[in-house]
């Protein structure tokens, strides 16, 4: 009792994991429950959503992940039907498919032929001379192609040509192709990461950051930034951002590329994009203390440079491009004991400043713009399983809607003491074609054996 | 310069207009000749679109940029009305039935009418910014494109289907010449595979590109997620037809709601929502 009690529970999940009423029903639901993470931003702070939407909603935001709506627990769990109810539904068909990929369709009589959706038959009251018999044979297969053939079959000779019987897996693989991507993406989750790095011209750098947890990912190898140059059209709008990248192993050269967007560097699986670039400026003073002791010094902003024999340290506090033609920069000068000045350097004039004991004698030299180029560091072992999967959906969807399973049968027999020949053709996809391809048959034979009825 | 694409597409507009005014007047009048008319206006007008489309292509590389019409906003509304016109024509000649055309061309002429009279679409040929100069824009705008076409041309019919429908006894007058449901249905259902396939290879060619621009074939952008909700929109409506009492009627709304879905798609995102396609906005 309890027994068949089970069983009963269990025909019934499958059967409504096995559904295509379910399969609609979740479409639907994930069409619509994927429309609440286009309106509410995304991956902000949870701060963001408390000051947006105020304290009632930022609950709701809060248990349901609408932060991040695409990897919450209730969508995940709903990609998670989806994909139990493609596996389901398409096991379901299994025996149907194989019992159609297995029929024998040679295995019919004569009167089945003439409750096919498409039939015609002759009848002749002589019988057929072997080589009028072989002129209707040769007609069927010009058009039908291939063919196997029964003799004795209901006292007669049958013909079938059959084609796209395999067409019954397409389905097969464009459901399997969505499990496929799924797989690729989760491949791509847990063996690959995505970061980014920030990195000066002329520096190198041999780890990056995570994207989301701000971890440092080693590289196993380093990467160079030789240089990085942008380009401009006539109206001002960017043209080109372009990165020198040398990749070294051990302080050795082993690969080097110029990237741009949409053509990254790939080196060991790991694959550098051009994503942004910010420009500092640098600039080049020469500072002198007598006539011999002087000492030319690089200060880039934000980065201290030091005359550490003078224990001297000089920062870039501002900088701009002209002043009344010139380049001039703000610069800031600090010693041992915490005591820090600052004065605007113009190039080309010369400026004194005292500290402790000693002058010195400062002077700009150079200054020019150095860039960082922005770098998106990924490495996804999946994205190949990721385009497996999308070619099996183009070839599963085209073989499912475009193939078609095609029978084309002739009977030619005796009955009655007449002739009988009968044409017959059935087709599951594009009608229209498959009943231009029979009737080409039919004139044939009509031609023939029309005028002998 | 008077021939040049800007002329050309004007006079596009103007075409497909009266193109729209004489299906519908061959629709509501029942008048064969107007109806051939209309089929031979419509052949003219895509001739000159695509002779417009072709020079500015060519103005395109004149002005030393040289890229596909196929970069912003208004290149992508002419495009959009060039493949609504060849999907129906396509289907006209098939089926051989112009009064689909009444509800076929005006989203044509719409999208014409919208991107030569709106005061803030940009018309001006513009160079390609760093992001868009991929090998995967034409590939990725076109099949995308024949997949937006095809949903017009079947919402046209879906709409067809429930006026059909919902005056199922006439068999006379306007109504009597519009094909029978069964008919109808098929239409549709055909319609939105040919166009899924195309929305299915413009997702994957945009997760392609995705991935050489960005690192990422999928990251949840707002135009990304609204492709796949009209994915999931026209993949309900093809497994609808094996649910009993789904074909039919409620397959002609789903035409009419999906293509609701890629107009927020190729529109609502952009003005609406903040992304990575703002690009598709100016």
């Amino acid at each position: 009792m309890k027994a068949s009690s089970s069983t009963y529970q269990d025909t019934s999940i499958w059967r409504f994991f096995s559904s295509v009423r379910l399969a609609v029903f979740l479409l639907i639901i994930l069409a619509i429950t994927s429309i609440v993470g286009t309106v509410i931003p995304q991956g902000e702070s949870l701060q963001f959503y408390l000051e947006r939407f105020g304290p009632g909603f930022f609950r709701i935001i809060k248990v349901l992940h609408l932060n991040d709506t695409y990897h919450s627990w209730w969508y995940l769990i709903l990609l998670g039907l989806f994909s139990t109810n493609l596996v389901i539904c398409t096991l379901r068909r299994l025996p149907f498919t194989l019992k159609l990929s297995r029929r024998d369709n040679l295995s019919v009589d004569s009167g089945r032929l003439l409750k096919m959706p498409f039939k015609k038959d002759w009848e002749i009251k002589e019988e057929l001379d072997n080589d009028s018999t072989q002129s209707i044979i040769s007609a069927f297969k010009k058009v039908a192609g291939k063919f196997h053939e029964r003799s004795d079959v209901d006292g007669g000779r049958l013909f079938l040509a059959e084609r796209g019987k395999w067409s019954y897996w397409g389905v097969y693989g464009l459901h399997g192709s969505i499990l496929i991507i799924f797989v690729g993406a989760l491949v791509g989750l847990f063996l690959g990461f995505k970061g980014s790095v920030m990195l000066p011209e002329g520096e190198t750098i041999d780890h990056i950051v995570n994207r989301q947890t701000g971890e440092h990912i080693p590289l196993g190898f380093s990467v160079r930034c030789n240089r990085f140059n942008i380009s401009f059209y006539d109206n001002g709008a960017p043209k080109e951002y372009r990165s020198d990248l040398t990749v070294l192993n051990d302080d050795k050269e082993v690969f080097h590329k110029s990237i741009v967007v949409n053509d990254p560097m790939e080196y060991k699986g790991v694959t550098f994009y051009q994503a942004s670039y910010r420009a500092i400026p640098e600039v080049t003073v020469q500072v002198a203390k007598s006539d011999t002791l002087k000492r030319s010094m690089t200060i880039s902003a934000f980065q201290k440079a030091l005359w550490s024999e003078e224990q001297l340290s000089f920062g870039l506090m501002q900088y701009m491009p002209s002043v009344h033609g010139r380049p001039a920069a703000r610069i800031r000068v600090g010693d041992q004991e915490g005591r820090s000045g600052n004065f605007w350097l113009l190039k080309g004039n010369e400026k004194e400043f005292q500290r402790g004991e000693n002058l010195y004698r400062i002077s700009l030299s150079n200054a020019k713009q150095r860039y960082l180029t922005g770098l998106q560091v990924k490495k996804d072992p999946g994205v190949w399983i990721v385009w497996l999967g999308c070619t099996v959906l183009i070839v599963g969807f085209t073989v499912v809607f475009w193939v078609p399973h095609r029978r084309m049968w002739l009977w030619i027999g005796r009955r009655k003491g007449k002739t009988v020949v009968i044409l017959s053709g059935q087709t599951n996809k594009n009608k229209l074609q498959f009943e231009k391809d029979i009737r080409k048959i039919e004139e044939a034979l009509n031609s023939s054996l029309g005028a002998r009825q | 310069m008077t021939f040049s694409s800007s002329y050309l597409f004007s006079l596009t507009t103007f075409i497909y207009m009266g193109a729209a005014a004489l299906y519908l007047i061959h629709w509501i009048f029942r008048v064969k000749k107007v109806g051939f008319l209309a089929t031979v206006v419509t052949v003219g007008g895509i001739v000159i679109q695509t002779v417009g489309i072709g020079l500015r292509w060519i103005e395109s590389y004149q002005l030393g940029y040289g890229h596909a019409p196929l970069s912003n906003l208004y290149e992508s509304l002419v495009f959009f009305s060039w493949v609504t016109i060849v999907v129906y024509l396509i289907i006209e000649w098939q089926v051989k039935q112009r009064v689909i055309g009444a509800f076929a061309t005006p989203f044509a002429s719409l999208s014409m009418a919208y991107a030569s009279f709106s005061p803030n679409i940009e018309d001006k040929i513009q160079p390609l910014i760093p992001a868009l100069k991929s090998n995967w824009l034409i590939a990725h705008v076109v099949t995308c494109f024949l997949g937006y076409a095809s949903f017009a041309v079947a919402c046209g019919l879906g709409i067809m289907y429930l006026i059909k429908n919902r005056f199922s006894g006439a068999s006379e007058g306007i109504m009597g010449v519009i094909p029978d449901c069964k008919i109808l249905d098929e239409l549709i259902h055909q319609t939105i595979v040919f166009g899924f396939l195309w929305l299915t290879l413009g997702i994957i060619t945009g997760a392609i590109w995705a991935n050489d621009a960005w690192g990422t074939y999928w990251s949840w952008d707002p135009k990304e997620t609204w492709s796949l909700i009209t994915w999931f929109v026209y993949a309900t409506a093809l497994h609808a037809r094996f649910v009993r009492g789904w074909a039919g009627r409620r397959i002609a709304y789903i035409s009419i709601i999906g293509f609701a879905s890629v107009m927020f798609t190729y529109f609502g995102v952009n003005f609406l929502l903040s992304g990575l396609h703002s690009y598709g906005a100016q």
